[in-house]
């Protein structure tokens, strides 16, 4: 039987109809087909092709890595006051997502903790598309008990350490200050970075399949290397005593700003380094950009008679002017003529003198005579002292954007530069520059390289870094030193700078001023007043400089400005400081003793003579294996350095103590561990960070010492 | 009366229900997290799927057995209550996330649209099949065919649900295209199209949105960019083999709804790349089965029918798999059978029920010789015993 059929469509219809309802069909079908192929495509394209980048992108969103911060080091003084340290803080952050529906409890909640309008929260803890907002940054830890944060699923309350700064101000441009995310941005804080920052550990979390986050199983938990300790040379009595004064002057002589530097001249160590106005690492903002500036190294000024001192050695080194030898002052007005009677340029003084001898050019400060000095003694002489002196180089302290200053060559000077620079002008110099010239004569004629960090610590208390006391350069003989010294207490004791000279406490000293010189001349009215010296005279332990930006009230000579807060300085130091008692001790002058074991017996002999020490010798080497007393004492000069040029006595033998090599080129640490027959492995380059064994342990002779080397830059000894 | 009764087109059963097997694994790993969430029980999204998957299996078995024929008189007033439903859906319809698209009965709720969609598509099979050459004609073919199709259309987009709107009226067009109707009628029907488009992307912001979205746009787009990306990271992550069932990592937070709408990307995800092409190939098969049923349908109703029926079903696989894939803008269609979503499953099972109808009268299936009901499927004997009949 055959169903209801009321048609029977093949035959009812024309045969083209039928054809175009079969083309018809075919187009529609040939339509999905390629439809069919282009979705098959781009599986392939997404599942196979890019499949990588995908998961890659899912892999992110699935795990998220959680910081654990790491304590920045702290930086302490020479004492072990805490200068900057850390304290902790508290974030909190939402998940929107896994908050879910209890939005608005939590801001309810932050609401009242933080007394904020509900709404500003909320909007935050709205934002669906974001998987993190911070509700709160950077506040008091004890909101997180009072949020009661756990008992939120999707708050996140993450530790955030911030710096303190103790002492406020003190030392601000020094120390420099840290950004948000606690990274150095300037001064020590900048320089040291790497050493302080540590570096933060890391969890991996995961998130569980409703989006909760736990930490995961399959990597562990990398835990935080909180930042070294930095112990710089600093005395932050002395900073702060400084830092006073400075402001006190500065205020009085209605200034535009005042810098001032001790230094400890037998080592280099700085002891202060004082900018005004000051800045407070912990609120940058509150003070320009300008008062950020460490002007000690960063800028660089003409330094007017304090420089006379440069002069003065050379003639005197060079023995081309005796003390006494006579000049004529030219009543206050040089005119300096030209071979064909022309008038060449005018030196004059402040004050007028018919005669003076060296010696009282000096105390006085008289320009004509300098110059007629510098005539004597000639360009190359000049220069050359000058750059033994140190200017014209970096004195390459660890502070960041020190400047080399400007030190001309002779071939590139003008006619009247050999005479200005005499005293003081037509040279650029930093305030650094001549606190360390000037403790270069106060250590006997030897230049000592200016540092400020003393060493580093790591947080289990290993040493990590020692700085030693560095030797540049002799610059002028002991005898030289002596004289200028004479001339400097003459400065003070009849001269232009008795306003600085102290009661009980011998002090050589040099007043300076200087026309400002900015935009390409010299700013009428406006100078640069300084006073450098360094107490107690006979042994030094302190080198000072004071610098007066623009004085502008009763005066702006540096013998009326800037002598009188040096003296405040020196007095409250003196007072204060019980390290002087402990150099009085040492009768006489004191010096560092010099590193010279795997030196040639000539050279290291040189050395120690330089630095008044006399020396004897065991032995009949020709390198130094051993020396006593001990590298990096301190000792009167005078003081006989046995050197012996045989093998260090063994304790035991077979046995032999590793040496310190740390902080020595490769090189020379290599040859000291082969006096005392031990083998080196050497990894790095630069200088030795750490070693191992540690110094001072009992080993084996033929023992292999494993030497890390890191480049010189002290900010790049890694430390892990 | 009885109709001719072969086999069923047992490979085209086989594929749907292959789909729907697939969904109870897929739809479970989607939404069991989220069903643990809401109602600590993570099987609960997973049962409601089963009902509904049961349902649409006895509504294959019970409209596999009628004559598809009687739908001949039915249509009409099938689509007038359908229309009544969706105005009805429109007066008070509950709010689903911004849209008013569903009828509740009880405890059960259903969409409307789904069945003014079949009720169309049935409807517009019936008077092509009436009008046979006088579709040709404006006035008496073409527009009494529109006249069905633009209130359904503008009711089903002012639900709102501009996708299932825009494909009721697509595929509304493509049988028109198949029924022979002039290509000027239907090309003018586009033309009208654009001003009533752009009417409706002005009428309401966020469809303007994710067709800004498709082309690149951002701003206010960003959240349905983001469940796109979100899809297509699944697709990626699964890679060629897939994570394997219930390892889907998109799924929950990622990918919110993902049981719905965006499932095919969870397929992708677990069963990879194999998994995915798999899907598609089933679909391929249920089109090429479903057209060759057409082909061989015995009349012109069943012939449309058969095609209306497959193109549908196609379609909306290829569009919903688009979308997940990011080729189309992003729309709410579901995909058909393997998506969770009772009303598609329920009236496409439907569908298909009619389209096995079709298959088993086809000549394709013949029954073994000696059975009772079998006919030699040879033209003649056809053409003879209708000649008999009539």
């Amino acid at each position: 039987m055959i169903g209801r059929q009321n048609s029977i469509p093949v035959q009812d219809q024309p045969a083209s109809s039928f054809r175009e309802s079969r083309a018809r069909t075919l187009i529609v079908k040939v339509g999905l087909l390629l439809f069919f192929v282009v979705v098959a495509l781009r599986l392939v394209q997404i599942q196979v092709i890019d499949a990588a980048k995908y998961r890659e992108k899912a892999e992110r969103q699935y795990e998220s890595r959680v910081d654990l911060p790491a304590l920045r080091g702290k930086i302490v003084d020479r004492n072990q006051r805490q200068l900057v340290t850390n304290m902790m803080f508290v974030s909190f952050a939402a998940d929107p997502k896994i908050i879910g529906d209890r939005a608005s409890e939590l801001a309810e909640r932050f609401a009242q903790v933080f007394d904020k309008p509900k709404s500003q929260y909320l909007e935050k803890i709205n934002l669906e598309t974001r998987r993190f907002v911070y509700l709160e940054r950077r506040v008091s830890p004890q909101y997180e008990k009072r949020i009661n944060a756990a008992s939120f699923e999707g708050l996140v309350v993450k530790d955030e350490p911030r710096r303190l700064y103790p002492y406020d101000h003190v030392a601000g441009q020094l120390l420099g200050f840290t950004d948000v995310d606690n990274k150095g941005l300037s001064g020590i804080e900048l320089q040291l970075d790497t050493l302080l920052r540590g570096r933060n550990g890391y969890v991996i979390m995961q998130r569980d399949a409703i989006g909760r986050r736990r930490p995961s199983v399959d990597y562990p938990r990398i835990e935080p290397i909180n930042g070294n300790t930095a112990e710089l040379t600093i005395d932050i009595e002395y900073q702060a005593i400084a830092e006073e004064e400075l402001r006190k002057g500065v205020e009085r002589n209605k200034a535009e700003s005042g810098l001032a530097i001790m230094l400890d001249p037998a080592t280099g160590e700085v002891l202060a380094m004082a900018n005004y106005p000051s800045i407070n690492p912990g609120d940058p903002a509150s003070a320009g950009p300008a008062a950020a500036r460490n002007r000690v190294v960063t800028d660089m000024f003409e330094p007017g008679s304090t420089f006379k001192l440069v002069t003065a050695a050379a003639a005197l080194e060079r023995h081309l002017v005796q003390p006494d030898q006579k000049f004529n002052a030219e009543q206050g007005e040089y005119v300096v003529r030209l071979p064909n009677g022309k008038v060449r340029n005018k030196i004059t003084d402040t004050h007028k003198y018919n005669v003076l001898t060296f010696r009282e050019a000096i105390e006085f400060s008289s320009n004509i005579v300098m110059a007629k000095v510098s005539d004597i003694v000639g360009a190359e002489a000049l220069y050359t002292t000058a750059r033994n002196f140190g200017f014209g180089t970096e004195c390459g302290i660890e502070l960041p954007g020190e400047i080399r200053g400007e030190l001309k060559k002779p071939t590139q000077w003008s006619g009247t530069t050999l005479n200005a620079m005499a005293y003081g002008y037509e040279v650029g110099v930093t305030p650094l520059q001549i606190a360390t010239a000037y403790a270069a004569v106060a250590n006997g004629g030897v230049l000592m390289k200016p540092f400020i960090v003393r060493q580093i610590v790591s947080p289990e208390g290993e040493v990590l870094h020692v700085t030693r006391p560095e030797v540049v350069r002799r610059v002028v003989s002991q005898a030289t030193a002596h004289t200028l010294t004479q001339f400097l207490r003459g400065v003070v004791e009849r001269g232009t700078g008795t306003l600085a000279a102290m009661k009980g406490i011998p002090l050589a000293g040099k007043t300076g001023t200087a026309r400002k010189f900015a935009d390409g001349r010299y700013i009428e009215g406006s100078y640069i007043a300084s006073f450098v010296g360094f107490f107690p005279a006979d042994n030094p332990a302190v080198v000072c400089l004071v610098m007066l930006d623009n004085p502008n009230d009763h005066s702006y000579v540096g013998g009326l400005v800037s002598a009188p807060i040096f003296k405040a300085i020196a007095e409250k130091v003196y007072a204060v400081s019980p390290r002087f008692a402990r150099t009085q001790a040492v009768a006489g002058n004191a010096a560092v003793v010099p590193d010279v074991v795997t030196v040639k017996l000539d050279a290291a002999k040189e050395l120690l003579v330089a630095q008044g020490f006399e020396v004897t010798t065991e032995g009949n080497g020709t390198v130094v294996m051993h020396q006593s007393p001990a590298a990096g004492t301190k000792e009167r000069r005078g003081t006989t350095v046995t050197l012996s040029t045989a093998s260090a006595p063994a304790a035991v033998k077979g046995y032999t103590d590793v040496p310190d090599l740390r902080g020595l080129p490769i090189r020379r640490a290599v040859n000291r561990l082969s006096l005392q027959h031990l083998d080196a492995a050497v990894s790095g380059s630069g200088i030795v960070a750490s070693q191992f064994p540690a110094p001072g342990e009992l080993v084996k002779t033929g023992t292999r010492i494993a030497l890390r080397c890191e480049p010189r830059a002290l900010t790049m000894v890694t430390l892990y | 009366m009885r109709q001719v009764r072969n086999h069923i087109d047992l490979v085209l059963f086989l594929a749907v229900l292959a789909l729907m097997v697939m969904s109870l694994g897929v739809v479970y790993s989607a939404s069991s997290t989220y069903s643990m969430v809401k109602w600590n029980e993570s099987g609960r999204l997973l049962e409601r799927h089963l009902i509904k998957v049961g349902a649409g299996i006895v509504a294959i078995f019970i409209f596999m057995q009628i004559d598809y024929r009687v739908y001949r008189k039915l249509t009409k007033p099938a689509l007038i209550v359908a229309i009544v439903l969706l105005l009805v859906t429109l007066a008070l319809g509950g709010e689903l996330k911004g849209a008013s698209r569903w009828l509740r009965f009880g405890g059960f709720g259903f969409q409307p649209s789904e069945f003014a969609k079949y009720a169309l598509l049935f409807h517009l099979c019936v008077l092509i099949t009436d009008k046979k050459k006088r579709i040709e004609d404006f006035t008496t073919g073409f527009l009494p065919m529109l006249i069905w199709i633009v209130p359904v259309t503008a009711l089903v987009l002012a639900q709102p649900n501009f996708s299932n709107g825009a494909m009721i009226f697509t595929m509304s067009i493509v049988l028109l295209f198949i029924g022979r109707a002039k290509l000027l009628h239907i090309a003018g029907t586009l033309g009208a199209c654009v001003p009533v488009l752009g009417l409706v992307m002005l009428m309401a912001p966020y469809r303007m949105q994710r067709i800004l979205s498709y082309l690149g746009g951002s701003g206010a787009a960003g959240k349905i960019h983001y469940q796109l990306d979100q899809a297509i990271i699944g697709f990626g992550n699964g890679g060629v083999f897939g994570l394997g069932l219930g390892g889907s990592r998109q799924r929950e937070l990622f990918l919110p709804e993902s049981y719905g709408d965006f499932v095919f990307s969870i397929v992708g995800e677990e069963w990879g790349l194999i998994g995915a092409l798999l899907t598609m190939f089933v679909f391929l098969l249920i089109m090429l089965r479903g057209l060759k049923i057409a082909k061989h349908a015995p009349d012109d109703l069943g012939r449309i029918l058969a095609f209306a029926i497959t193109t549908s079903i196609t379609l909306y696989a290829l569009v919903n798999a688009g979308v997940t894939l990011g080729i189309l803008p992003t729309t709410g269609l579901p995909m058909p059978f393997v998506s969770y979503g009772g009303s598609s499953i329920f009236f496409t099972s439907i569908a298909v029920g009619v389209l096995l109808n079709i298959s088993m009268q086809t000549d394709l299936y013949p029954r073994l010789a000696g059975t009772p009901d079998s006919i030699r499927p040879i033209e003649p004997v056809r053409a003879a015993a209708a000649g008999r009949v009539s």
